[in-house]
């Protein structure tokens, strides 16, 4: 039973580092520094619980917000790059973090032991919910509350003007600036959301996983965090969540049985979906199919 | 001051390996305008296969270096025909995640053929280094500095003076007028696959042979080098990836140097960074950048 809620948790993390990198995609931006930002959410969360002892709450929102901050400061430079560009910029960025998470050493004594950040032997004491006795329920239960809070507020933004606006300027940033919408100010925003989010994941993370190192947060946790919306489409929050549950939960885990080779299996699917189906599993296309087949009609 | 030219000339040597990674970022980019992320990992696949033969049948150094460059070729053309030929020319973004996947394919692909993580790289010869006034230069670096010269040579004269070289410029100019010009664009984009494997299979030769060790993280460390270079050159221009390759191994000499160790790569880092934001186009390629902003703008 531990096990499936361990999958959930890691089911429900990797949801809210896909939804970052589809907020940026609505704008038309990918970003491959969405690992970056987890991994500030990841460190300063832990360090504030584990270093300065605060409860979860506070800690999650504090790590949360500096990852913001972070993502407020790139947003404005990366503004002027587009496209690959970007992904390089962003690359840059996340690995950046990541080296300078390598060199972290920050080591407070806790009864007779040391504890915080220990540069290549990683942070390995972030033990806040065994040390308070919560169970892998609770645990569940509230990495999940995080994540639904999350999708409700993107999905009620995406039927609001500010969902339009973003979408604007994803599909023509020429033609979204002579309506009068400030370019400028809608990436940084953008940019600054997702990293607020994927800061929510990362203190998740480092929290539910107990121990967190440098090489968690490589490109290619960037990587999974962009193919999510890639795959499940732009249409609506719920296509990075099924690509999420078909990724972790049914690739990931169901081809375990195959051991050292599940990589090489993993990569032909991802693959072949890429081929099928360049703009998503849940592209305009099938969505309308599958509104229409439950019976919800469909916009044209 | 003696340091100070001993770290740029040494910059210089390791820097012209990098020139030879971006080279192959860059023609690939020029042709298709994408960014093929497993460039490195078809590399590492080659070498891998080198080592294969040297650590069970000790064959010497030259099979290796063939069998690498043999393997790299065949690695780079299994990636252009899963991740570019198939996948739709506007779909550059499926492009990028599905070689990156493919990254991760090969990678497992070569720590399967062998499963210890370091192995010993056969070295070219045993060279000597000798000394030019208060200058030290080692033999092997010299050696990659020449092979990288040798190879930008016979490039430059591939790319300017042959029928293919020409329709290799005329496809990534426009490949639609190319393919009116009776120009088989399929063709030419597999021999440019094939070209910068090769490229790419001598650069991951001489590299390994100077460290004489080869690690699983070699290949993403290749991408990554070439990458950085081809960003600080320009993207799609054969001289900016050769100037940004020169120019990001003496920066790492130099951090390395005055800086530490841990600053090199953060120092690498930190340059791109810069450098795409002050300077999207990189040192040479602003043109090609005004161009792309056009193009790219909803990828």
């Amino acid at each position: 039973m531990s096990y499936y809620l361990g999958l959930l948790q890691l089911i429900g993390v990797h949801t809210l580092l896909g939804l970052s990198a589809y907020v940026l995609m609505l704008t038309g931006q990918l970003s491959l520094g969405q690992a970056g930002f987890f991994a500030i959410g990841a460190y300063s969360a832990g360090i504030l619980t584990v270093i300065f002892e605060l409860p979860i709450l506070p800690a999650l929102l504090a790590g949360a917000l500096i990852a913001a901050f972070f993502a407020f400061l790139v947003g404005f430079p990366a503004l002027r790059v587009k496209g690959l560009m970007l992904v390089v910029a962003t690359i840059a960025f996340s690995e950046f973090v990541r080296l300078f998470f390598f060199n972290l050493s920050w080591r407070v004594p806790r009864g007779d032991i040391h504890v915080g950040p220990d540069s290549t032997n990683g942070f390995r004491e972030i033990r806040y919910f065994v040390a308070n006795g919560w169970s892998a329920w609770e645990i569940t239960t509230f990495v999940w509350i995080f994540v639904i809070l999350v999708m409700a507020a993107l999905w009620w933004m995406d039927r609001s003007r500010a969902g339009a606006v973003l979408r604007a300027v994803g599909e023509d940033e020429l033609a979204a600036q002579s309506a009068g919408i400030n370019l400028t100010a809608v990436k940084v925003t953008a940019m600054t959301a997702g990293g607020f989010i994927a800061g929510i994941g990362g203190a998740l993370y480092a929290h539910t996983a107990t121990y967190v190192d440098h090489l968690t947060f490589t490109v290619l946790l960037a990587t999974f965090a962009i193919s999510y919306p890639i795959l499940g489409g732009l249409s609506s929050v719920f296509g990075t969540l099924v690509a999420v549950i078909f990724i972790q939960g049914v690739l990931v885990e169901g081809l375990r049985f195959l051991g050292d080779w599940r990589n090489i299996v993993f990569g032909l699917l991802i693959i072949a979906a890429m081929n099928l189906k360049p703009s998503g599993l849940f592209d305009a296309r099938t969505t309308l199919l599958l509104r229409r087949s439950v019976g919800l009609g469909g916009r044209e | 001051m003696i340091d100070f030219v001993q770290n740029t000339v040494d910059g210089i040597m390791f820097g012209s390996s990098y020139a030879l990674l971006a080279i192959g970022f860059t023609i690939v980019f020029g042709v298709l305008r994408r960014i093929n992320l497993a460039f490195g990992a078809s590399i590492m696949l080659g070498a891998y296969a080198g080592t294969w033969l040297h650590v069970h049948y000790q064959v010497n150094v030259l099979v290796v270096a063939l069998t690498t460059l043999v393997c790299t070729v065949l690695a780079g053309i299994y990636v252009e025909r899963l991740c570019f030929r198939a996948i739709r020319r506007d779909a550059a973004l499926a492009s990028m995640v599905s070689s990156f996947v493919i990254w991760m394919q090969l990678e497992e692909a070569a720590v399967h053929l062998l499963p210890e993580r370091t192995y010993a790289f056969p070295s070219f010869f045993v060279a000597g280094s000798f000394e030019l006034g208060p200058f030290l230069f080692r033999g092997e670096q010299t050696t990659m500095l020449v092979l990288a010269a040798l190879m930008v040579g016979a490039l430059h004269l591939l790319l300017r003076h042959t029928r293919f070289g020409l329709a290799l410029r005329a496809v990534s100019e426009s490949p639609r007028a190319a393919a009116y010009m009776g120009i088989d664009t399929a063709w030419v984009m597999l021999c440019a696959f094939a070209l910068v494997s090769l490229v790419g299979g001598v650069a991951g030769f001489a590299i390994l042979a100077t460290d004489e060790q080869i690690t699983p993280f070699f290949g993403l460390w290749a991408t990554f080098k070439g990458l950085i270079a081809m960003m600080l050159g320009g993207m799609g221009s054969l001289p900016g990836a050769v100037l940004g390759g020169l120019l990001l191994g003496v920066i790492e000499a130099h951090a390395q140097w005055y800086l530490g160790n841990e600053y090199k790569d953060l120092s690498a880092y930190l340059l791109l960074f810069a450098m795409l934001v002050l300077r999207p186009g990189g040192i040479l390629g602003q043109r090609i950048h005004g161009r792309e902003a056009l193009a790219f703008r909803r990828v």
